[in-house]
């Protein structure tokens, strides 16, 4: 069973579930929906950074590696000496990496969000469950 | 029952009221289009068929030739227009990306549209080096892949860099304008029936607005936003140096990539209003979008258009300092030798007519702003043509000078662009919610 308190406002929202958590009950407990991003809300609640951003640094680094070492690797692999330019320019390739840490980290990035949040929710999808304009507090009960 | 009684109390709050409105607001804007819309969305489209797609076809069969580049002004309009439509996406990112980082609050009138923009932008742009390679279906030897000949592409080339920059910026907008879309999807789901609530709920992806879903998404949007702001920068960078790298005079400088930046910033920033302003009036959405947010673009304007004339200006300043004879006498060719009129024509745009933004009034008249928005986009493509065409133009011997004008397939297929950038502009202020809902929804007290 679980109790659901429902409010107009950010503020009557955010007074209420500081009151829920002073009062002992758990934040695991408590389920908030929203209708635009609370951040004060993430604070009450204790909530850790979202795992999202590990994510993203994975994606960035492998990109930033990817970019390094195809450029490398394929000048490696067939040499052309021009002007007495190094087989492997590390300014040039730099550019490379970079627009692949940024493309690799943000496509990373998504996909966690994805992960993380468990979408596509089909069986919201496919119900008539929405995302509504009021503030929410659902507590679960032992 | 008391449920009920709660959700009903609920609603009723003055704060509530005022988040339902901007719901209204914007989704009203989403109704069925009526026949002249559709009249001018077929207008649009007919315009991308015959002009771009029937010249470009045109250009295929006959050959590159049919344009006007030739030696040696190899690189014509269709190098313009793609360093046009590269720099009017930039501003969406602007206006998404940076200003989210620096909590502006003025961005969330304009940054769906502006998000929009950038994707229909890039796409433009991205056409043009295909027309350009002439035969097209080479194209995918731009990219590295392992091919029989065991060849690879040159990666220190700049045009090759281009080739990274701009993919990874159009799938990188693309991302972050559907990210941002998501929570409004599911808004929209709630006002539509059948078939299209399937669709808006498919695309909402199952959102809800939990906890768990509002922490992922913030986190996602900061790190987007964070990867896109040195993005923008590093894409009209790396445009600017394929033009920087080379040695032609009047391209071989240090100030380019962050000339070519500002300057890109301003023209979207010019284009943001230009599609704006009759957008807000045909939408109705005087409410969601207030002048004040209106005149602070003008303001990013008008400071970056003061960045673009003093660029002008240094240029000019470098080559006569440099004492390098090319390089001045491309400077002087510029001002009074036979692409005059498109010199003067970009300094009135860009740097005389913005002027006018110094006035409080003007920067509050949407009429004002509409016209000053249409001369920036005009001034920023001349700009373009002067350094790309001008350049080539007016290389080292007098002996290789040579002149250059477009031929019709290149300014038919430049018009095509034009009726594909306002088509899917239009599509998009019909079918998406033109205002970030749920950003509005957060300046609400």
């Amino acid at each position: 069973m679980s109790e659901r308190l429902v409010f107009g406002s950010e503020h009557d929202f955010l007074h209420k579930l500081e009151e829920l958590v002073k009062s002992g009950v758990n934040p695991r407990d408590i389920e908030i929906f929203a209708p635009h991003p609370v951040h004060k809300a993430e604070e009450i609640l204790e909530m850790k950074p979202s795992f999202v951003r590990t994510f993203a640094l994975i994606g960035g680094l492998t990109g930033a590696a990817t970019g390094y070492l195809l450029t490398s690797l394929t000048a490696l692999d067939w040499p052309l000496p021009v002007g007495n330019k190094p087989i492997v320019g590390i300014p040039p390739y730099t550019i490379i990496a970079f627009e692949l840490m940024v493309l690799f980290g943000g496509l990373s990035a998504f996909l966690g969000f994805i992960v993380t949040s468990r979408m596509p929710a089909i069986r919201t999808i496919i119900s008539q469950d929405e995302f509504r304009d009021t503030f929410e507090i659902h507590v679960r009960k032992g | 029952m008391a449920h009920d009684h709660a959700v009903a109390a609920a609603a009723a709050h003055p704060a509530s009221e005022k988040r339902l409105q901007i719901e209204r607001d914007v989704i009203s804007a989403m109704q069925r289009p009526g026949l002249v819309y559709w009249g001018l969305v077929g207008f649009f489209a007919t315009v991308f068929g015959v002009c771009l797609l029937g010249a470009w076809a045109y250009q295929i069969y006959k050959g590159i030739g049919v344009g006007g580049q030739m030696n040696p002004v190899g690189w014509g309009i269709y190098i313009v227009n793609f360093v046009f439509w590269v720099g009017i996406a930039h501003s969406g990112t602007l206006i998404s990306a940076v200003l989210f980082l620096f909590r502006s609050k003025f961005r969330s009138s304009f940054n769906r549209a502006a998000e929009a923009m950038t994707v229909i932008a890039v796409m433009c742009a991205g056409m043009y080096p295909l027309i350009h390679l002439g035969r097209v279906w080479y194209a995918f030897w731009l990219f590295p892949y392992p091919n029989q000949r065991l060849l690879w592409t040159n990666f220190k080339s700049p045009l090759e860099w281009d080739v990274f920059a701009i993919s990874t910026y159009l799938t990188i907008s693309v991302v972050f304008f559907y990210v941002g879309l998501i929570p409004d999807f599911a808004i929209v789901k709630r006002y539509t029936r059948g078939l299209r609530r399937h669709i808006y709920s498919a695309l909402s992806l199952g959102w809800v607005g939990s906890k768990q879903q509002w922490r992922n998404y913030n986190m996602l949007y900061a790190l987007l936003a964070g990867f896109a702001t040195p993005l923008v920068l590093s894409v009209h960078s790396v445009v600017s140096w394929d033009f920087a790298m080379g040695i032609v005079p009047g391209w071989h400088t240090t100030i380019f990539a962050p000339y070519f930046v500002a300057g890109a910033i301003f023209s979207g920033c010019g284009m943001v209003l230009t599609l704006c302003i009759p957008m807000r009036k045909l939408q109705k959405l005087e409410r969601v979008m207030p002048i004040d947010h209106f005149e602070k673009l003008a303001k990013t304007m008008l400071f970056t258009s003061m960045i673009v004339g003093y660029a002008y200006t240094v240029e000019f300043i470098l080559a006569y300092y440099s004492g390098n004879v090319y390089e001045f006498g491309v400077f002087k060719d510029r001002a009074i030798g036979h692409y005059k009129f498109a010199y003067w024509i970009m300094v009135f745009c860009n740097v005389v007519s913005p002027l006018a933004l110094f006035i409080k009034r003007v920067r509050r008249s949407l009429g004002a702003l509409f016209v000053i928005s249409i001369f920036v986009n005009i001034g920023m493509w001349f700009e373009r043509f002067v350094i790309i065409i001008q350049s080539l133009s007016h290389e080292f011997v007098p002996y290789a000078w040579g002149n250059y004008s477009p031929r019709w397939p290149e300014v038919s297929i430049m018009i095509g662009t034009f009726g594909f950038f306002f088509m899917m502009f239009l599509l998009f202020a019909k079918f998406l919610p033109v205002v970030a809902i749920t950003e509005k929804k957060e300046e609400v007290h």
